[in-house]
């Protein structure tokens, strides 16, 4: 916090310099050498006097970790909106955190350090040894950011008042077309964020998360304190139950990584679900392959928000893709599934 | 009402002298008040510009829906009897609203099994209830939660079954998501990677 304190002064008094410098720090991947540490960061953007998107991101990622804040947003899919509470604190060198749906049956999230505990009305409480609550914020802004620049251009668009406030537009533009757009509005003030919004490649806009409420405190929030005594079930352990399965994609846009293999029953599905997930550092996709002796059906696409859910019938097989993927991106990766 | 009040106000209206206690007798005589309109109506008539003379009838009728107001007096502070009862019912209630939440959900099912019996019938197709094609999104899971029947022939069946299906692996999907812990991540090269031949 102490050395984080001049830094905000900083970026306020260099703010009236952004507009000119924006047309040089794009795309900023290729100017800038990307600091190695997050104190790098900082000092490198003391000396710069317009931070470029990538510093942005970083200071983003930086206040995501260290800074007090209670703050409300509304994630709005299609004609449907969810409100959401988020806190964030630090008490006793401890990262505390919580999001909690605010509408419907309960659903909570709880952070204490690298513990993610997870309250659904329809499942038991269950916790995950991770440093990030998944949803519905992008888990990859609290992480790696230097790391998406594999398949992302970050730029530095320009400034807009997003909930009354001063707020700088970064965008997340994929270097291919297989893949969204995120555009990020970030307190200037602060660094956190203000609006996310998923934009598609004809620049529609498909799901967004806008900040309705921002606090930024001294102290970590009361409520937050009371985690820390509450009783939080055991961590499951990471036995990643690997399996070789009996077909494989053989197309995925660069950089996506597989995450997990596994074979598994479903609630609510009759018969047993093989799938993998695969991962860019900022998008999460699942292939679901499961036997079906209904007759060969081409493929179908479901959308909410962002996430599109392709459907379709080979071989015997229903093929299902799940993720925030066009629905082209999706039918590629279905089509491309071989077996053996 | 005698006459030379009248020329008084006639007076007044000519815009000569008169007293302050004759403008007070008009103010607060309804039919001196009358004739001060009537007056001026007359006057605003010959000089040709009563197109646009100011209904006074409003006014009046302003003047007497306040009176017909009840006075209000300033609010009592000690808690009435059910005040006190609400707080009480509130603390209450609290507990009870997890119950509530089941008792609904209770109800959905309900509905949704009446809704399953009648498209054996074939007289309505559910699918219509809540058809999430094409950019719709996903129903709510809680329209999911009626009794699966393995009767595949019919295609409305079949069709329903598979948007079950669908919304079955999206919710898998969001929950793998949340299950992904940073070590999993970190620690690919333990995964085989059926990729690595064809893709890099």
């Amino acid at each position: 916090m102490n050395f984080f304190k001049p830094f905000l002064l900083l970026a306020l008094f260099s703010t009236p310099a952004f507009s000119q410098d924006e047309a040089e720090s794009e795309p900023a991947v290729a100017t800038q050498q990307p600091p190695q540490t997050k104190e790098q960061a900082i000092t490198a953007a003391e000396t710069v006097k317009a931070p470029t998107a990538l510093q942005w991101l970083q200071r983003l990622t930086h206040s995501m970790r260290t800074l007090n804040f209670d703050t409300s947003f509304v994630v709005v899919r299609n004609n449907r909106a969810e409100p959401y509470r988020w806190l964030h604190g630090i008490s006793d060198e401890q990262e505390l955190e919580l999001i909690t749906l605010l509408n419907g049956p309960r659903k909570e999230a709880i952070r204490l350090d690298d513990t993610v505990s997870y309250f659904e009305s329809d499942k038991s409480p269950y916790s995950v040894h991770s440093n990030s609550i998944r949803a519905p914020i992008p888990a990859a802004l609290f992480g790696d950011i230097e790391k998406l620049q594999a398949t992302y251009n970050f730029i530095g668009v320009g400034k807009s008042r997003i909930l009354g406030r001063p707020a700088q537009l970064v965008r997340l533009e994929s270097k291919d077309k297989q893949r969204f757009g995120y555009w990020l509005w970030l307190d200037i003030e602060s660094g956190l964020l203000l609006k996310v919004a998923v934009i598609s490649r004809a620049g529609e806009l498909l799901e967004q998360i806008q900040f309705t409420h921002l606090m930024i405190t001294e102290k970590s929030n009361e409520l937050l304190q009371q985690l820390t005594t509450a009783v939080l079930p055991e961590p499951l352990s990471g036995n990643k139950a690997e399996v070789k399965l009996p077909w494989q994609v053989n197309w995925l846009p660069a950089g996506f990584e597989l995450i997990k293999s596994s074979k598994r029953n479903i609630q609510k599905v009759d018969t047993e679900v093989e799938t993998l997930m695969f991962n860019d550092g900022l998008v999460d996709v699942s292939v679901y392959v499961l036997a079906s002796d209904e007759a060969p059906r081409k493929a179908t696409v479901n959308q909410t928000g962002a996430t599109v859910l392709l459907s379709t019938l080979r071989d015997g097989y229903e093929i299902t893709v799940v993720g925030k993927i066009p629905a082209k991106t999706a039918n590629t990766i279905a089509e491309s599934i071989s077996f053996n | 009402m005698s006459e030379n009040k009248f020329e008084a106000i006639s007076a007044l209206l000519d815009d000569n002298n008169v007293e302050q206690s004759l403008l007070n007798e008009v103010k607060d005589d309804d039919k001196l008040g009358d004739t001060w309109n009537r007056y001026h109506l007359i006057g605003d008539i010959m000089r040709g510009d009563s197109a646009d003379f100011i209904n006074t009838e409003l006014a009046n009728d302003i003047a007497v829906a306040i009176a017909a107001e009840p006075t209000v007096l300033a609010p009592v502070s000690r808690p009435t009897f059910t005040q006190r009862a609400k707080a009480k019912v509130i603390q209450l209630s609290k507990p009870v609203g997890q119950f509530a939440i089941a008792a609904s959900a209770a109800g959905l099912m309900v509905l949704g099994v009446q809704q399953a019996n009648v498209s054996d019938e074939g007289q309505i197709v559910p699918a219509q209830v809540w058809q999430p094609l094409p950019m719709g999104g996903v129903a709510d899971p809680v329209s999911y939660n009626y009794s699966t029947q393995k009767n595949v022939a019919n295609p409305k069946q079949a069709y329903i079954e598979h948007q079950q299906r669908l919304q079955a692996l999206l919710s898998d999907h969001n929950m793998q998501i949340k299950l992904q812990s940073d070590v999993a991540h970190e620690s690919d090269d333990g995964i085989p990677d059926p990729l690595s031949e064809n893709h890099e």
